[in-house]
């Protein structure tokens, strides 16, 4: 028997919906699990027939922020199908920063919440939550996810009910800029190859949660590989301000790498910018034409 | 009254049905709450704009980032290197790529199935609009959601060997299309010799006497190229006569030109086409020329993929930097999957003071009068069949997540 799925939205973009979408396992995925209900795949189900729906449930899929009131799907009440929802269900993965944390929209409205914390602060006590946060989930996040859990198996969680597989890693790792970093090498600039945004153009990748840099974004690159600053969509702060700059207290970002004390860190820096790296100041590689041929 | 819930669309909507003598006499249109963007953006830095932005809608929140991106050089007073606009143009391009993609096979082949027209599997195609993502990747780092599109230019810095992997995954896209979905046609001569999913629709539209239903005003806006188009003639249209009005129900506002409804989207931007021309002349703006117009937007949309990539050089700069940005207003407007969507900022002291989005389903959906229709109000009014009316909401491709910004 298929494992018995159902895909219910609060506040959302869709966002998540459509990363799900990207996943390279998606067809063995749904050969094994219904979604009963998902807000763009084909299902049994149609938004309307959740209010008088009572089966039992392996997994509800929440994406979006929890709002209590005023707030349909279908005609009903979402926070009343929700609370149904939940009680039925076996596991409940939380998809996305909105529906983890709260997400981006509580910026406008306060009281939304995510399914079992507001920001960091837990609200609820569930024993079979698993956050998945980002802005969105990473496509691999939610459909490996979702495949562990059907096989019976529950994977590791960190203190924000996270896989701690995922999140355990700092989206720092693997980014190809670690070099520069290293050296305190910053990129001078947005559009370039070299250098490090940690110094200026605020990336929080140091102290974010996920493995963005070690399995890569649509299986080709990550946002700061691409020379985007990490904006810490992972964490409950998410969005915080001002994110394309790094702040900094007396010229030193003002947030530490993830449990990196702060002398330690000075320490590091005094040393590695006693040095300069010629090969890291310099331009990586020639850049040459493209391939677009005058006509003759 | 009759009240359906039109669903996987980009969120919901309900139709507010009212028939008179088992026709359809009006719809209202709803799309329940609002988010809050614009808000969120006030007393935000200007540059958090291109952040936020993209977190309107998960199937065209690039386009968002790129109508942000673009308001905001307005008011700094910046152009970005023309290599920066090329890579702009290869992501926007794969944006609606991707969304006309699923929009076929989620939005528009499940109820034609309802209806009676065979079950079309869509693994293949959502993989090849996961494909025009991995593009977008190459460029921006991620797809849904990045924001690599800066006030004066793009962060990415791409090289040759990259582009030539775009290109190789723009050429898998190319031949799921033209194997699957539309053979390379220029003209219409009824798909004569050819095959491919439209052409299916095509026949079963035509089997049901459904080609020509869903006409609306027959009027069209392309705001990024600056034309109206009415009655086939292209004049130019003007970004300040826009303007929005309370719809009077939900928390959509209408968008209007000039005071009167316009349609915007694929249609408005391919009419003059010779292949949507031929559609136009036998079934004028009804439900197969606005599906077929989509579709073969794919087609156009490839091929200028190709020639963009092509042009990007590795030498050029991505970027160039401005002042920070302290005063001014500005406002953008890009072709998005539905139609126009713009984009207008104000800033002071370098925070964001005011927002505003208008997005091309407000155009499209609308919510005027029996008398005087929104674009696809008018296109269901007079209809007896509920499913009918459906699939000529959908063929408009309805964005309720854009809508209730
Ligand atoms: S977490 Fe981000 S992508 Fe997901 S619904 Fe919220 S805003 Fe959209
Ligand atoms: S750009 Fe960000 S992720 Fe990359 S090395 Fe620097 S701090 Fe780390």
């Amino acid at each position: 028997m298929k494992t018995k799925a159902l895909w219910l939205q609060g506040v959302s973009c869709n966002g998540n919906s459509h990363s799900f979408l990207n996943y390279e396992g998606l067809r063995e995925l749904l050969s094994k699990v219904e979604f009963l209900y998902h807000p763009l795949l084909p299902s049994r189900l149609r938004i309307e027939d959740l209010a008088d729906f009572t089966e039992d449930i392996d997994i509800l899929v929440i994406e979006g922020a929890i709002k209590k009131e005023g707030f349909l799907r279908g005609k009903k009440e979402f926070f009343r199908l929700f609370q149904k929802l939940k009680k039925k269900a076996k596991y409940i993965v939380a998809v996305g920063n909105c529906a983890s944390f709260g997400g981006v929209f509580k910026e406008y409205e306060a009281d939304l919440t995510g399914v079992g914390y507001s920001k960091g602060e837990k609200i609820a006590d569930f024993e079979n939550l698993i956050n998945v946060p980002g802005c969105p989930a990473h496509p691999e996040w939610i459909g490996s996810v979702l495949s562990l859990l059907c096989e019976g198996c529950e994977p590791e969680l960190d203190e924000l009910s996270r896989p701690a597989e995922i999140y355990s890693y700092t989206v720092h790792a693997g980014c190809l800029r670690n070099e520069y970093f290293e050296w305190k090498v910053d990129s001078a600039t947005f559009g370039s190859k070299e250098g490090c945004l940690f110094y200026q153009q605020g990336c929080q990748a140091p102290y974010t949660g996920g493995n963005c840099n070690k399995i890569l974004w649509n299986g080709v690159s990550s946002k700061t590989r691409a020379g985007m600053p990490c904006i810490g969509c992972t964490e409950p702060g998410f969005p915080s301000r001002d994110l394309f700059k790094t702040k900094t207290y007396m010229g030193i970002p003002a947030r530490m790498p993830k449990g990196v004390p702060k002398r330690a860190y000075l320490t590091l820096t005094g040393v590695a910018k006693s040095f300069k790296i010629d090969r890291l100041n310099n331009p990586l590689m020639p850049k040459g034409p493209g391939c677009e041929k005058e006509e003759s | 009254m009759r009240v359906d819930i039109l669903q996987k669309i980009e969120g919901e909507a309900f139709l507010r049905y009212r028939f008179k003598k088992g026709r359809i006499e009006h719809v209202k249109i709803e799309f329940p709450h609002y988010r809050g963007v614009e808000e969120i953006m006030r007393g935000r830095p200007a540059e958090d704009a291109v952040a936020i932005a993209p977190r309107v809608c998960g199937i065209c929140g690039h386009s968002h980032l790129i109508a942000a991106a673009e308001a905001l050089e307005n008011a700094a007073g910046v152009t970005p290197p023309l290599k920066a606009r090329y890579i702009r143009n290869v992501t926007l391009g794969c944006e609606l790529i991707q969304n006309h993609i699923k929009w076929l096979y989620l939005v528009i082949l499940p109820l034609l199935k309802r209806m009676g027209f065979r079950e079309v599997p869509f693994f293949e195609a959502i993989d090849k609009s996961a494909t025009a993502g991995k593009i977008i990747a190459i460029f921006g780092g991620q797809y849904p959601h990045t924001s690599y599109a800066v006030l004066g230019g793009v962060c990415s810095d791409p090289t040759l060997l990259e582009i030539q992997k775009a290109k190789l995954f723009a050429k898998e896209i190319e031949d799921f299309f033209h194997s699957e979905v539309m053979e390379e046609i220029e003209r219409f001569s009824e798909f004569k010799d050819s095959r491919g999913i439209l052409k299916e629709i095509y026949i079963f539209l035509k089997h049901k006497e459904l080609l020509d239903i869903g006409r609306a005003h027959d009027r069209f806006l392309n705001l990024r190229e600056g034309t109206k188009i009415l009655g086939l003639k292209r004049v130019s249209a003007k970004l300040r006569y826009v303007s929005t009005a309370p719809s009077g129900i939900g928390y959509a506002k209408n968008a209007l030109y000039k005071g009167k409804y316009f349609e915007v989207g694929p249609l408005a931007r391919r009419i003059h086409t010779p292949f949507v021309k031929d559609l136009h002349r036998r079934y004028k703006d009804g439900l197969f020329t606005r599906i077929a117009a989509r579709v073969y937007e794919i087609k156009i949309l490839l091929s200028q993929l190709k020639e963009t990539l092509k042009k990007i050089e590795p030498q050029g700069d991505s970027f160039v930097k401005t002042d920070s940005l302290a005063e001014g207003t500005g406002e953008a407007v890009v072709e998005a999957p539905r139609g126009s969507l713009i984009h207008r900022v104000k800033i002071k002291k370098g925070k964001i003071e005011r927002y505003e989005i208008i997005t091309p389903t407000q155009f499209n959906l609308s919510n005027g009068t029996s008398l005087n229709p929104g674009p696809a109000q008018k296109a269901v009014i007079g209809l007896r069949d509920r499913s009918e009316a459906e699939l000529v909401f959908r063929s408009f491709d309805i964005c309720s997540v854009c809508t209730t910004h």
